[in-house]
């Protein structure tokens, strides 16, 4: 019984020191966030008060395998695997700040990868209700935010296709993975002037980060940029990788 | 033996070229079958080099080299590396779309490069040594060598449903070790430099041939295919279905006209040109990809739920236009939408014409409708039926400029007409597209619409047409009679959340309010075109627009392709100065293979004349020219009949077999019959041919019209019997050349070399001619080829 105790111990302290040890916020990584915010984020427009301190504050290294946590902070998305990315930093502030968000706001976020966009809405709204379809992500960015203590955020393991019912309906709505259609059962959960943002067409190809206003049941798209998601090379998308991590 | 060694070889190596365009259809990209092409040719070539080289040091190797042990030798090394060149290309993690991201992908393709030109170079030594030793039967040669890959070409077609990619391509690599046990067995010809062949080496050759099929049939059979069965690219839609969880292949079948994967999923939506205001759950669907792209979705629909989704999507407008329709034409390549509209607007009578027999026998299955397996141009050729809507749905490939070379007649100003010829009275056309910006298919669309609806004879083409989208699709329709009450169509946009793009009295307040982009540029742009024509300045405004969206006709049928090279800065300026993104532009691939093969030629046909020292010893000027002309001649006539016939067949595989069998059979004739011709009938051979590509030039385009208008087996048995004249008199020059023009082995290498390399050039070339200039040009290129070999002729007179 003892020793399966010290098994237990070592099972539950053993991921937790590594995870202590990559949460680390030494002072380079507030300076490299500092930089960031200037150098990638401001100089590009972003003006809202509310999404600079959100970048400022969260610490992007924690959201990126351990091996990439030195270019965390670099002005590209990183790959965090299952073919997934960690997106842009200004990508992450662009989309954060086209939703004009309050403090007020109730967010759905549809995939939520690493979960570091789910941190950043959490800073600058009221509630974030987020959910990832990939088990290994979902399960690694709910130990991360749940380490790092939020309060305000609520994850689920599903489709996010179909939106979160229970949860509904949500002031917006951000889709962080290219699509190339609007879910309808999404658009569905929305509030009357309330807005969506997305990535809009080839997941591979040009997309247009897109918001879409609902408004007295009428929808208008607009278009924000036109932005070409260069596709994630090696690791991200090795065939073999695919493969193996396929579900 | 020689003569069976190049026979098979031959065989073999076309088959390989053959298949390995589809593997790189499936795993890449289409356009990147040129650089098989090209891959293979300079295999070729470079056999002729090599030898030159050889010769500088070593005469004499003509005799030496086509005895039974270095002949058996590059039989089995042309297997061996067949094998292994296919097997590494499927291992390794190359992939066209990361080249320019990752400087590792140069390696990647330079080694695919040189591995799979290995196969090749070694077919080629062979050949040219039947060539080089048997100066007097190059006539028996060429026979050999072209019926050969006749039987080469035919095979995929034969074999590719039963064996797959992967195992055909290992089961071919192998054909020509027949030869082994036959050369071990049969007595050795009688050559004065007979060497005999000896016990042990007979039993070694055996020995290792037996291990080749060994080690063959483990790779077929380890590891359930897995190393040699295609793998799409990840970029591909099918890869990006399969990310999906309990995302399932249900079926896949492979044949030469692609493969067909069927993926069932839950996780699987497709409503391109749906309104955002349908807030209702989609249809179940299941889709099969061609190639591992352009999807075909399947609904299972439930009437009422069909009703209600329909009605919410851009192309349904048509419907409402033409309610109650009793008959309904859809032309479907891809997508799959128009049929759950067509039921949903209760048509009393629907035909569907599907191009793909797999995916027409799937639409017959799920949806329980007719199927008409035929060319859209065949089958309103044929049929004098009014419709009351046809449907165009096309949506083109998942990745913008993929498609560029695509050869598609769906959307030319000849099938326009022909639409409008089969629309009733108060019939409408419809055409749903993706939008693309900055604005190119829609305005040439609007072009080609407005064209056709002149020659059709109506006075105010405009009134005809109404163009409404959504953020990334469009329809386009056209009214048989004109539009003069447009409020259902403004009240369905406003309804529905569509924008309008087009309709007669339009104005900038009514564009672009739902889906917005930072101006309405498709609007502006119609505008400006549809005031163009009023001013009959439309010439001056194709010119001056940034793409190419001239009207196209079934000469120039490339809808996927609108890059100007006259624009090309300013293009590349205005998507973000990013290189990556024109990079699968399909004419840009065609560029680059272009200057890449003009390089490697020079290489290959500079190296030798370098190398040998003495100038008497190098080859007539005249006599290159002479090969290089027939290399490039023969290249045109095969890609110009390739181009032609997929008009009429509606389907490049199906040409492409016609064609290359048809000429390669044909051409093999003309050699074995060059056998009994002396030099004198050269020039008129030449001349001949001349003659007969300038007859097609001509001719051939009225007779297109009446093919079209033939029976299935007719098309087919007329269109191989027009091969024969072109095709049996160009077997002529290539060996009556070889005879008579050279006579040395290394200038017979060189003009092999010479012959190859003219033909990679004439083969990416073709591509580029047929988008800038038209399909005919390439067989005028043909005759002026020809037409510079038989100026040589009168240059090299003493010698013929």
């Amino acid at each position: 019984m003892k020793k399966l105790t010290h098994v237990l111990v070592v099972i539950v302290l053993f991921p937790a020191l590594l995870i202590a040890e990559s949460q680390k916020d030494l002072p380079e990584h507030q300076a490299a966030r500092e930089r960031m915010v200037t150098s990638q984020i401001k100089s590009r427009g972003i003006t809202d008060k509310n999404v600079l301190h959100a970048m400022r504050e969260i610490p992007r290294h924690h959201f990126v395998p351990k091996a990439l946590a030195s270019k965390a902070y670099a002005d590209h998305p990183l790959p965090i695997g299952q073919g997934q990315t960690i997106s842009q930093p200004y990508i992450v502030a662009l989309m954060t700040e086209s939703l004009k968000l309050n403090g007020n706001e109730r967010v759905l976020e549809i995939g939520t990868g690493s979960g570091y966009q789910a941190a950043i809405l959490a800073q600058v709204a009221k509630d974030v209700h987020t959910i990832e379809i990939k088990e290994k992500l979902y399960k690694k960015a709910n130990q991360i935010l749940y380490s790092m203590a939020f309060q305000n955020i609520k994850t689920h393991l599903g489709d996010g296709y179909f939106g979160w019912i229970d949860a509904a309906p949500f002031d917006c709505i951000m889709i962080t993975a290219a699509i190339d259609h609007i879910p309808p059962p999404l658009l569905k959960q929305l509030k009357d002037g309330g807005r969506l943002i997305l990535p809009l067409g080839n997941p591979f190809s040009y997309q247009n980060l897109s918001l879409v206003t609902k408004q007295k049941g009428d929808f208008t798209v607009r278009q924000i940029t036109g932005v070409l998601f260069v596709p994630m090379t090696g690791f991200a998308l090795d065939r073999k990788q695919n493969e193996t991590n396929a579900p | 033996m020689i003569l069976f060694a190049v026979f098979l070889l031959s065989l073999s190596a076309l088959s390989f070229e053959v298949l390995l365009t589809r593997v790189f259809s499936i795993g890449q990209w289409n356009h990147l079958s040129f650089m098989v092409i090209s891959i293979a040719l300079f295999g070729f070539a470079a056999s002729g080099t090599f030898l030159n080289i050889i010769d500088t040091r070593n005469k004499g190797w003509e005799k030496r080299l086509s005895q039974a042990d270095p002949l058996l030798a590059f039989v089995i090394l042309y297997s061996l590396t067949a094998i292994i060149a296919y097997v590494v290309l499927n291992q390794i993690p190359f992939d066209y779309f990361r080249l320019p991201l990752e400087s590792i992908q140069i390696f990647y393709l330079l080694m695919v490069y040189l591995l799979l030109a290995l196969p090749f170079f070694f077919t080629g030594l062979v050949v040219i040594l039947a060539y080089a030793a048997n100066p007097e039967k190059t006539g028996l040669v060429y026979f050999s060598n072209m019926s050969g890959s006749a039987f080469g070409a035919i095979i995929p077609f034969l074999f590719l449903p039963l064996l797959g990619e992967g195992n055909l391509i290992i089961f071919s690599a192998l054909v020509p070790l027949l030869i082994v046990p036959l050369k071990t067995i049969l007595p050795e010809a009688r050559h004065p430099s007979f060497i005999p062949f000896l016990r042990e080496r007979r039993m070694f050759f055996r020995l290792l041939c037996f291990s080749m099929v060994i080690i063959a049939g483990l790779l077929v059979t380890i590891g359930n295919d897995t190393l040699i069965s295609v793998k799409p690219s990840p970029y591909k839609a099918l890869s990006q279905a399969l990310q999906l969880p309990n995302t399932i292949t249900k079926e896949t079948t492979t044949g030469i006209r692609g493969r067909f994967d069927s993926i069932d999923s839950p996780y699987i939506r497709f409503a391109p040109g749906l309104s955002l205001k349908y807030t209702k759950t989609l249809p179940d669907t299941w889709m099969v990809f061609t190639d591992g792209d352009s999807p075909f979705y399947f609904y299972t629909l439930q009437p009422e739920q069909n009703e209600q989704f329909s009605r919410f999507t851009l192309c349904y407008l048509g419907y409402l236009l033409a309610p109650n329709p009793a008959h309904v034409l859809i032309i479907q390549r891809g997508g799959g939408l128009g049929i759950p509209c067509a039921l949903a607007a209760k048509a009393s009578n629907i035909t569907i014409i599907e191009q793909q027999p797999r995916i027409a026998q799937l639409v017959k299955h799920h949806y329980d409708i007719d199927v008409t397996n035929k060319n859209h141009r065949t089958f309103l050729r044929q049929s004098d039926k009014k419709f009351h809507v046809i449907h165009v749905e096309n949506w083109g490939s998942s990745l913008p400029g993929s498609s560029a070379l695509a050869q598609e007649h769906l959307f030319t100003s000849e099938s326009i007409t022909a639409y409008l010829h089969h629309l009733s009275n108060n019939g409408v056309l419809i055409i749903s597209r993706k939008l693309l910006l900055p604005p190119a298919d829609l305005i040439r669309l609007w072009a080609v619409v407005y064209e056709s609806l002149i020659s059709f004879g109506i006075e105010n083409p405009e009134q005809h047409i109404a163009v409404l989208r959504n953020w990334n699709t469009y329809t386009l329709m056209v009214s048989a009679k004109r539009l003069n009450d447009t409020q259902t169509i403004q009240d369905f946009a406003r309804n529905l959340n569509f924008d309008l793009v087009y309709i007669p009295g339009i104005t900038k307040e009514m564009a672009n309010r739902f889906n917005i982009f930072d101006s309405p540029y498709h609007y502006f742009e119609i505008k400006r075109l549809a005031e163009a024509y009023r001013l009959g300045t439309q010439k001056t405004y194709f010119d001056t627009y940034l793409l190419d969206v001239a009207a196209q006709t079934d000469n120039r049928p490339f809808p996927g392709r609108f890059l100007k090279w006259s624009k090309l800065k300013t293009l590349y300026q205005m998507t973000g100065s990013r290189f990556y993104s024109l990079f699968m532009s399909g004419e840009v691939v065609v560029a680059v293979v272009f200057f890449e093969a003009f390089f490697v030629t020079i290489f290959l046909l500079v190296i030798p004349l370098m190398a040998i020292s003495k100038t008497d010893q190098r080859p007539y000027f005249s006599s290159i020219i002479y090969f290089l002309g027939v290399g490039a001649g023969f290249m045109f006539i095969e890609l110009f009949f390739i181009k032609k016939y997929t008009f009429i067949f509606g389907d490049p595989v199906i040409s492409f077999a016609v064609v290359l069998s048809g000429i390669l059979i044909f051409s093999s004739l003309g050699g074995y019959a060059s056998q009994h011709l002396d030099s004198r009938y050269l020039r008129h051979i030449l001349v001949a041919l001349v003659a007969v590509l300038i007859l097609i030039l001509f001719g051939l385009d009225s007779l297109d019209k009446h093919l079209l208008g033939l029976s299935q087996n007719l098309q087919y048995t007329t269109a191989f019997l027009l091969l024969l004249p072109p095709g049996i008199i160009a077997g002529f020059p290539f060996p009556l050349g070889m005879r008579y023009l050279v006579d040395r082995p290394s200038h017979r290498a060189y003009a092999w070399a010479a012959n190859g390399c003219a033909s990679v050039l004439a083969s990416v070339g073709s591509a580029q001619i047929a988008l800038s200039l038209g399909i005919t040009t390439i067989i005028a290129c043909a005759a002026f080829a020809y037409l510079l070999a038989c100026v040589c002729i009168f240059q090299n007179s003493a010698r013929v």
